[in-house]
């Protein structure tokens, strides 16, 4: 059991060796720093395990009841939540220093970075296995501040006031989370997860925001959580850092957007059973989630730069694992990041390579462009492109409930991620389609059936991995309650989404085969406009500069007109 | 008993005659700066010895020797700052006294310091700086306090000693005293100060706050929540370090009042965040003392930059004391304010609100001050030289204190009586 301590202490280990080693030495430090990092992962996976088999593993360096304590109590919980976080981290952060140590052989802050990451997932490692939100948060600031470190460089100018705005954007949502965690001791009593919990489902509690105005403390709590995990999961608009943070190195990318970013989606797993008691935060982050993950996608499209359009896609991404929770399908959440994780770890590490390879040859990648616009949308492509995005949900939504016994029908949430999960995916094939302007009849059924392939296995998988996460399905089915959404808007969503499709498919097939389309010239204009503000990112970088220079304006402004001691 | 009564003396006389003894190396300054460090080292031991039972705990007492030795430690060997090395000591024997002494003799202790405090003020008053009249002027309302407080009834007595402390531990709209000291006392004494004013204006807090009406305890509230945003706005606009960090420590000492004025308590965990705020102030103004040293005292900060990559030493040590100040774990004064706002009732959300606002606010002007000094482009017209032992050893050990204090099991710091779950994380439901 006390082996699990040494998951942490290895990265810990190796962040010492790394530091301690001369110029000449460094490149054999950061190789054996690697075998650390290595073992690390090797035993996060080993706890996996003896979590999966023989329970919760819980390490306390501190006495909960009596004043035995230190200031920050250390200790460890880890649970198969934690166990398949820190498996996912350790091997993540393996993957990631493993390519640091060759590619950035040459930077002049070698042994800088490479501290770093190994420090990063040292503090990564004791966040999610934290036994209380007290040590969460000790870990969740030391995560803002190495943020801020490892997004910028000494003499950058551009960098350093990216890397500050990271640091104060997160803070703004790390004193949210603060706030939840003292209502949260002053509410129940304490801070220990489980017993939190426990406390927490036995009875309901009020708090008094303003004598005579009380709110559920749930409610409360989980607001003011969600806010901390806003900052780190770059939700709109607190997703102002992410985009001003691509000045770092790339595997630091990698390690931002595979692990750091994951936090947010971590903490709201973490006290899910405390989300679960409200409905109204389920609904927040719902809203919250779906505007993140549309437009992080929206701006995504229209940038030039890669690293951007990772940067807006992993925004994207993190809006579509907050509208999960939203939806109360917490281990779907889990089951995302994990794999948007591994994805965007890959994506980033080979980035260079494309950028190389597009410097070296100008037209790459090569798309294949040799047919005429009107060839790439035949009759057939748009029959199928229907088909996949709105027939065939329709089929597999019915055929999971009848055939495979998943209760996708009994719940809000399940019905519109199956529509999101179906819309995007059909999107992502017919942009292949299109890219290659491939229209014949066999590639056509072989993306249909790949598409049935790949979502029902999706399906199961999911199951499966809920099933292993909330081995009690009345939980599970708690969560999907509390997400509901009052039917009407749930019918409306529902309507207004297949109207949307079908409007879009007809639009594409008439301008495709040259038939006028009749639209408003104001929504041509308010067109031209969203694509400059998308392109823009929402001019809000420059809102928050405005925003800065409001506050300094007033502060000042105090200043001035106060006698004090700085007018003399 | 008798023996308690002896080191208190003891631990109260030792700085006095290191006072004298260091007059002997009035003209060997660097014998006379080594002097000093070694008579405060020294006064460490008896209060090793002295069995305290104060209600909030003997940790600031025990700290006060260190944080002189490290503000002597952290100045550099002047002509000019041999007064402010005596009145270090000086004013550590009667800082001592107040805190070991029991009414009336700690009464005068006070009251001496207050003298001692103004005499050093109007001494160094310059017609450049007319609104340190007002500081000169809290000091002297500080000592009538003090006077109330030894010779009426106890419920003006209390109000008298809360005015003291609202001037020492500073509360709008009495802080003016606290301003006045952190940036105009000559030498090392604005970083013995910041950690010495407020150490003796706990103790008194302690005692006056037993007998405070419930009126007067919501009025501190009030004034210390408007304290909290002044300071914060205040800190905001600044461009001088030093009146910076006091406005600073204005802020975080409202939160202190804040929470202390509700709860009608200093226990062990306000000493904690008292000695922390004043250790992390300490640190930074040696920091500071550190930057005037080699560029001049009126240097600009804003024309300093790329100490990072020139003096990586101070640049690590610059780091570890802006994350303590600015509340950040593992350091002291997150460890402290986390106390005090979970282990007694929040009176008020939106008090909790403003006062996580002003926590939150620290990091802007903190850091953003830090990041102009530590990074951008070195400048090549300047001359770099990392910090000398001394100022290294000064630095380190502010750092160590402050995580130890944001580290260590309470109970080390409360008093044996009331140590019952003085750190459980868990009780009973409300």
């Amino acid at each position: 059991m006390w082996a699990a301590l040494l998951i942490p202490l290895l990265p810990l280990i190796a962040a010492l060796i790394v530091v301690c080693a001369e110029d000449e030495t460094r490149y054999a430090h950061a190789k054996i720093a690697a075998l650390l990092m290595g073992a690390a992962c090797l035993g996060a996976a080993t706890t996996l395990y003896a979590v999966t088999t023989s329970g919760p593993i819980t390490l306390q360096f501190y006495n909960p009841a009596t004043g035995t304590s230190l200031t920050i109590p250390i200790g460890f919980y880890i649970d198969r939540l934690s166990g398949v976080m820190m498996t996912l981290i350790s091997a993540v952060s393996l993957i990631i220093y493993t390519y640091s140590v060759n590619y950035m052989y040459q930077d002049r802050h070698y042994r800088r970075y490479l501290t770093l990451i190994c420090l990063t997932d040292f503090v990564l490692l004791c966040m999610v296995s934290s036994a209380n939100l007290m040590m969460l948060f000790l870990f969740w600031q030391l995560l803002s501040y190495l943020l801020y470190i490892l997004a910028h460089n000494h003499s950058h100018r551009q960098t350093l006031d990216g890397a500050y705005k990271t640091f104060t954007v997160l803070r703004v949502a790390d004193m949210a989370l603060l706030m939840g965690i003292i209502l949260t001791y002053q509410v129940y009593g304490t801070l220990e997860i489980p017993e939190l919990f426990s406390r927490a489902t036995a009875s309901p509690h009020t708090v008094a925001l303003w004598p005579g105005m009380d709110i559920d403390a749930a409610t409360a709590i989980t607001l003011l959580m969600f806010v901390g995990a806003m900052g780190k999961s770059a939700q709109f608009p607190l997703h102002l850092w992410l985009p001003s943070s691509l000045f770092a190195p790339t595997p630091v990318h990698g390690l931002l957007h595979a692990g750091i970013i994951n936090a947010g989606g971590f903490l709201i797993n973490r006290m899910a059973p405390l989300f679960g008691l409200s409905s109204v935060t389920l609904h927040v982050a719902l809203v919250v989630g779906t505007v993140t993950a549309v437009l992080g996608a929206s701006m995504m499209l229209v940038q030039s730069d890669i690293k951007k359009t990772l940067g807006l896609s992993t925004i994207g991404q993190m809006g579509y694992m907050i509208m999960e929770c939203g939806l109360g399908a917490f281990s779907l959440a889990v089951f995302h990041l994990i794999a948007h994780g591994l994805f965007k770890a890959t994506v980033f590490l080979n980035c260079g390579n494309v950028i190389q390879k597009a410097r070296i040859e100008p037209h790459f990648p090569h798309t294949g462009h040799t047919h005429h616009e009107e060839d790439q949308l035949s009759n057939l492509t748009w029959t199928t492109g229907f088909l996949t995005s709105l027939v065939i949900p329709l089929v597999i939504l019915l055929v999971t409930h009848g055939v495979l016994h998943i209760p996708l029908l009994e719940s809000h949430g399940n019905v519109i991620i199956l529509f999101f999960i179906w819309i995007t995916s059909s999107q992502a094939i017919l942009t292949l389609t299109r890219l290659r302007a491939v229209a014949s009849w066999k590639v056509s059924s072989t993306m249909l059936l790949t598409l049935l392939f790949v979502v029902f296995i999706y399906l199961f998988a999911v199951e499966s991995f809920t099933a292993f996460l909330y081995p009690n399905p009345n939980e599970v089915a708690s969560y999907y309650k509390a997400a509901d959404l009052p039917d009407w808007l749930f019918d409306l969503l529902i309507v207004g989404a297949t109207g949307l499709t079908i409007f879009g498919w007809v639009y594409l097939y008439l301008k495709a085969h040259g038939r006028s389309v009749w639209i408003p010239a104001w929504i041509d204009g308010v067109r031209h406009h969203v694509y400059v503000a998308l392109i823009n990112r929402l001019y809000a970088d420059e809102c928050y500069g405005r925003l800065g220079h409001m506050v300094l304006r007033f502060v000042h402004w105090v200043d001035k007109r106060e006698e004090g001691w700085s007018r003399r | 008993m008798t023996s308690t009564v002896l080191f208190s003396w003891l631990a109260t006389c030792i700085p006095f005659i290191g006072a004298l003894a260091g007059r002997m190396f009035w003209d060997d300054i660097p014998q006379l700066k080594k002097s000093c460090i070694i008579w405060a080292l020294i006064s460490v031991a008896p209060i090793l010895k002295v069995r305290t039972n104060l209600p909030e705990g003997a940790l600031l007492l025990g700290l006060l020797p260190l944080v002189a030795m490290i503000s002597l430690l952290g100045q550099p060997i002047q002509k000019d700052h041999r007064l402010s090395w005596l009145m270090t000591l000086v004013c550590l024997g009667l800082g001592i006294g107040v805190i070991v002494h029991p009414a009336p003799l700690g009464h005068l202790f006070l009251l001496a310091l207050l003298v001692a405090m103004t005499g050093l003020l109007i001494r160094h008053h310059t017609i450049l700086w007319p609104i340190s009249w007002w500081g000169i002027s809290l000091f002297c309302l500080a000592g009538c306090g003090v006077l109330i407080a030894a010779l009426t009834n106890p419920s003006l007595s209390s109000t008298g000693a809360l005015v003291t402390a609202a001037v020492l531990v500073p509360l709008l709209p009495f802080h003016t005293g606290y301003l006045t000291a952190l940036t105009r006392l000559p030498g090392n004494l604005p970083s013995f100060s910041a950690f010495l004013l407020p150490s003796v204006g706990l103790h008194v807090m302690a005692s006056a706050l037993q007998a405070v009406p419930t009126a007067v305890s919501g009025v501190i509230g009030v004034l210390a929540l408007i304290g909290a945003l002044y300071g914060t706005v205040k800190a905001l606009a600044q461009t001088r370090i030093r009146l910076m960090l006091a406005y600073a420590g204005l802020s975080f000492f409202s939160m202190l009042w804040w929470h202390t004025a509700a709860s009608i308590l200093a226990t062990s965990r306000a000493a904690v965040l008292v000695a922390s705020i004043g250790l992390a102030t300490c640190g930074l103004l040696i920091a500071w003392q550190v930057i005037r040293t080699r560029y001049g005292d009126d240097v600009d900060p804003s024309s300093i930059s790329g100490l990072a990559s020139s003096m990586p030493r101070y640049g690590v040590l610059l780091t570890l004391l802006t994350l303590a100040a600015m509340g950040l774990p593992p350091f002291g004064v997150f460890a402290g304010l986390m106390g005090l706002l979970l282990h007694s009732p929040i009176p008020s959300l939106i008090g909790l609100m403003i006062i996580l606002s002003a926590w939150l606010a620290a990091s802007w002007y903190l850091m953003s001050a830090a990041q102009r000094l530590l990074f951008e482009t070195r400048r090549s017209d300047l001359r770099y030289h990392d910090v000398v032992q001394q100022e290294w050893m000064a630095l380190t050990i502010t750092i160590v204190i402050l995580t130890v204090l944001g580290l260590a099991p309470i109970e080390w710091w409360t008093p044996t009586t009331t140590q019952s779950m003085a750190g459980a994380f868990v009780r009973e439901m409300p």
